[in-house]
Order: structure tokens, then C-alpha cells, then sequence
């Protein structure tokens, strides 16, 4: 216990870790899956067709997997050397900025955010779908482009529609972000691992990772469903 | 305005429109009555091309609809279409829904639309309802709304899809009320409906629709009180 207490910050630390991971991830996911679920609705056959490929690659194959292929197979410790020695020949970069591009970081955002688009994309597909038919001819009725209807009427409900189902997205990759510990990136879980390599105990260390890990889920889904709310009254 | 020639339109092997031939004139009111699954809703969509036609040809005032050329969107910015069950925009106010085209379709400033979208919320006897959103509206004070919506656009032909079969009887009034006095201003248009008195009081032609086809036509007084098609007179018995 006392293990714990003398250690907290670190653990925070790594909690901050989590929560920066999978705020950028899923942020890219969102613009990634709002992309890829428009272009899986598209008319053109090619298009659906690659939007399909990716979704059923990132969701049909183990987040770990794919956190493996994008830290050993990208040249990331080489884009990151290079893009580091011309940020700092050309500017005077605060350390915390320059900590972003840790490898480990940079390839746990690309591999978090291809995941995390290829089920944002699914959820925005349903939500697009979810709108009635007659919403879409109105708008046609009425002399408006399809992207038009898209943009004015379809996404401004659908957007509504996704908000809970993002949310829970977002709650499901802030627990798979404890993977990429494997990599060696100091989340939260990589803390608590560290710690129990040095004192050599392990539950009570581990118990105070999963409260963390809780703490940060409980209040998120609470401000999810709070959000869903609002919106609801806001109709 | 309206000429609609030799139209057949099929979903896959069914086929719902079996040669359509329909002139509609400027400031005509033409009724459309038939059983249900008769193919009413797809001609009126056919005519602004919710629908694409399997043959045939459409076309409105002198613009062929099915010409490659033609730019689809500006001839449905002329026609306008008013839905069974009112298809308003829930996250938009009753102005704003009036507003939207106006503004995306034809870029009219801000200011030019909503003066636009209180004349004829004023019109559809809404003026105080331009803040509210559909569904603290009525029935009928959504198709109301829908009507405006569909006028602003300053359409040279409304089409009407059943537009009081989905209102609670009491309301069915006032939306009729509206459609006479468009009709009395010279509208042209074209009513799917199965009310007589609307029918008879400003329709100037009755068209009578089964399977796919138009099975006869007339003045209101001659398909009501002289039908001579045998399916005519056991649907005018069904509901009158
Ligand atoms: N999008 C569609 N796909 C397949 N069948 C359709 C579609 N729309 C209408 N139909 C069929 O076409 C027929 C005529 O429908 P409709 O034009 O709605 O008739 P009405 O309006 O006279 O009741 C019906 O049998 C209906 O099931
Ligand atoms: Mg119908």
C-alpha cells in the first residue's frame, strides 16, 4: 500500500499518458471513420469498396497485431530523428512538445487511430443510415445537391445520433491503450508495470492501475451520458 | 407545364407504371384517386425525378427531364413536393426549414430569406410558430410548414402526395384550406387525394389510377357521378 502511496505520481503520470493517447487517436479517428464511413455510402463501387477493406482489416484483426506491424514495420524512429533534428535546427522546442514524438507515441496514435477510425467509420455509417429516407427527398424535392442533403440535413442528425456510441468508443480505446505498454510506451498500465519490476509486489500496484483505469471510465460515460441528454432536450 | 409521355417505371421485375400519357396545363389542379399500391406515389415522384423512370418521357415546360443534359437539380427547384408524412427537418425551427434551400439553393441573403419565410409562414397562418421546432407542432401545423417550405422556392408546379392521409381528422381541414387558396391563386398542381369535397370544389380533373395505368379521366363531376370503368365505381362505393 504504501507502495502506492509513495508512488502515485507516477501512476498519474502514466494516466495522463493514457488519456493524451487516446484523446489524439480517437480525435484522427473521428476524421478518419467520418471519411471512410461517408466513402462506404459513396455510389462509386471502388470507393466503397476501399472503405470496406480498411474497416474489415482493423476490426478483423487484433488491435496488438496491428500495433506490432506499425512499430516494427513503419520507419517511425527514423521519421521521428529526422523531423526532431529539423525542429530543433530550426526552432527552440519546449521539451514537452518534443516528448509527443516519441516514437512509441507517434506509432501508438497511427496504430490507435487506424483502429479506432475503422469502428468510428461503422458508427457513423449507421448513424447516416439511421436518418429516414424522406429526409434525404425533401431535400432533393427542394432542388438541393446530394452533398447538400448530406451536409445540411442527414450529418447535423446523424451527428446527434452517434454521440453515444462515440462515446463508448472512446471508453473502449482508453482501456485498449494499456497495449501498447508492450511497446514500452509509459501509459498507465506501463507505469504500474515498472513499479512492480522495482518493488517486486504486484496487487497492490495492479488494484490501483484498474481504479485509475475506472476512475477515468466512470466519469467519462457519466459525461456521456450527460451529452446525450442535453441533446435530447435540444431536439 | 407538365407532359408525361408513355411512362413505365418498374422496382426490379415489378412493374408499377405501365405508359403513362398525362398533359397537365398551366394553372390546371389536377387530382390523382386509385386504390393503394395503384403506382399514384411513383408517378408523382417520376415528375421530379425521386423516382428515375424505366421509359418514357417527362417534361416540364418544354425541359426534358430525362435529357442527360438537363441539370436535375434546377428543375426540382422548380417543382415542388409536399410528403404523406411531412418530412420537415426536426433539427431545424419552422423558419429555418422554410430558409434552408433559399439560402444553399438559390444563395439568397440571409435577410431576403427569412422576410420570405415569415410571408408565408403568414400565409400558412403560422406567423407565430417561426421559432419552434417540428415536433411541438401539429400534424397539420407541420404540413403547413412543409407547404411554406416547399413555396419558397417559388415552384411553377406543386406536387401533393396524400398530403392529409397521415393528420387526425380535425386537422385535415386546415390543410386543405391552405392547398384551395394556392389553387385560386393559379398554382399548377398535381393532388394525390382521396378528398371528394377538394376534389370537387378545385379540381379541374379527376385521374383515375389502377395497376399502373390510367384508367379513366374526366371532370370531377363525371368520374364521381357518372364513373363507367367497373373498378372505378367499386372504389368510389369503397370510399365515399
Ligand atoms: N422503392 C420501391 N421499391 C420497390 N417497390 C416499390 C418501391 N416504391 C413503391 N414500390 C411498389 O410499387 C407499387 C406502387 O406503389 P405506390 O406508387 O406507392 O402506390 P400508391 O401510392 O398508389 O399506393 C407498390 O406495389 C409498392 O410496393
Ligand atoms: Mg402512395
Amino acid at each position: 500500500m504504501e507502495v502506492v502511496l509513495k508512488n502515485y505520481p507516477r501512476l498519474l503520470e502514466g494516466a495522463l499518458l493514457t488519456l493524451e493517447v487516446t484523446l489524439f487517436s480517437v480525435a484522427i479517428g473521428c476524421i478518419i471513420g467520418l471519411f471512410m464511413g461517408l466513402l462506404r455510402l459513396s455510389g462509386a463501387k471502388p470507393l466503397r469498396l476501399l472503405a470496406r477493406v480498411y474497416i474489415d482489416f482493423f476490426r478483423g484483426t487484433p488491435l496488438l497485431v496491428q500495433i506490432f506491424i506499425i512499430y516494427y514495420g513503419l520507419p517511425i524512429p527514423q521519421w521521428f530523428r529526422g523531423g526532431q533534428a529539423l525542429l530543433t535546427a530550426h526552432f527552440n522546442v519546449p521539451d514537452f512538445i518534443s516528448s509527443y514524438m516519441l516514437p512509441v507515441f507517434l506509432s501508438g496514435v497511427i496504430a490507435c487511430s487506424l483502429n479506432s477510425g475503422a469502428y468510428i467509420a461503422e458508427i457513423f455509417r449507421a448513424g447516416v443510415q439511421s436518418i429516414e429516407k424522406g429526409q434525404v427527398e425533401a431535400a432533393r424535392s427542394l432542388g438541393m445537391t446530394s452533398s447538400q442533403a448530406m451536409r445540411f440535413v442527414v450529418l447535423p442528425q446523424a451527428f446527434k445520433r452517434v454521440v453515444p456510441p462515440l462515446g463508448n468508443e472512446f471508453i473502449a480505446m482508453l482501456k485498449d491503450t494499456s497495449l501498447l505498454s508492450v511497446i514500452g510506451f509509459a501509459e498507465l498500465l506501463r507505469q504500474g508495470q515498472l513499479l512492480v519490476g522495482h518493488y517486486y509486489v504486484a496487487f497492490p500496484i495492479y488494484l490501483a492501475v484498474a481504479f485509475i483505469y475506472l476512475i477515468m471510465t466512470f466519469s467519462f460515460s457519466r459525461l456521456v451520458d450527460f451529452t446525450e441528454r442535453r441533446l435530447k432536450t435540444g431536439d | 407545364m407538365i407532359r408525361v409521355e408513355g411512362l413505365h417505371k418498374g422496382f426490379g421485375r415489378l412493374k408499377v407504371l405501365n405508359g403513362i400519357d398525362c398533359h397537365v396545363s398551366p394553372r390546371e389542379v389536377v387530382v390523382v384517386i386509385g386504390p393503394s399500391g395503384s403506382g399514384k406515389s411513383t408517378f408523382l415522384r417520376c415528375i421530379n425525378m425521386l423516382e428515375e423512370p424505366t421509359a418514357g418521357k417527362i417534361s416540364i415546360d418544354g425541359v426534358s427531364l430525362l435529357d442527360p443534359k438537363t441539370n436535375i437539380n434546377s428543375v426540382r427547384a422548380e417543382v415542388g413536393m409536399v410528403f404523406q408524412r411531412f418530412n420537415l427537418f426536426p433539427h431545424k425551427t419552422a423558419l429555418e426549414n422554410i430558409c434552408l434551400a433559399p439560402l444553399k439553393v438559390k444563395n439568397i441573403s440571409k435577410g431576403d430569406a427569412e422576410s420570405l419565410g415569415h410571408s408565408l409562414l403568414k400565409k400558412v397562418g403560422l406567423s407565430d410558430k417561426a421559432n419552434v421546432y417540428p415536433d411541438q407542432l401539429s400534424g397539420g401545423q407541420q404540413q403547413r410548414v412543409a407547404i411554406a417550405r416547399a413555396l419558397a422556392m417559388q415552384p411553377k408546379v406543386m406536387l401533393f402526395d396524400e398530403p392529409t392521409s397521415a393528420l387526425d381528422p380535425e386537422m385535415v381541414g386546415e390543410v386543405l384550406a391552405v392547398m384551395k387558396d394556392l389553387a385560386r391563386e393559379g398554382m399548377t398542381m398535381v393532388v394525390v387525394t382521396h378528398e371528394m369535397g377538394f376534389a370537387r370544389e378545385v379540381g379541374d380533373r379527376v385521374i383515375f389510377m389502377d395497376e399502373g395505368l390510367i384508367v379513366e379521366e374526366g371532370t370531377p363531376d363525371e368520374l364521381f357521378l357518372e364513373p363507367r370503368n367497373n373498378r372505378l365505381k367499386s372504389f368510389l362505393s369503397k370510399i365515399l
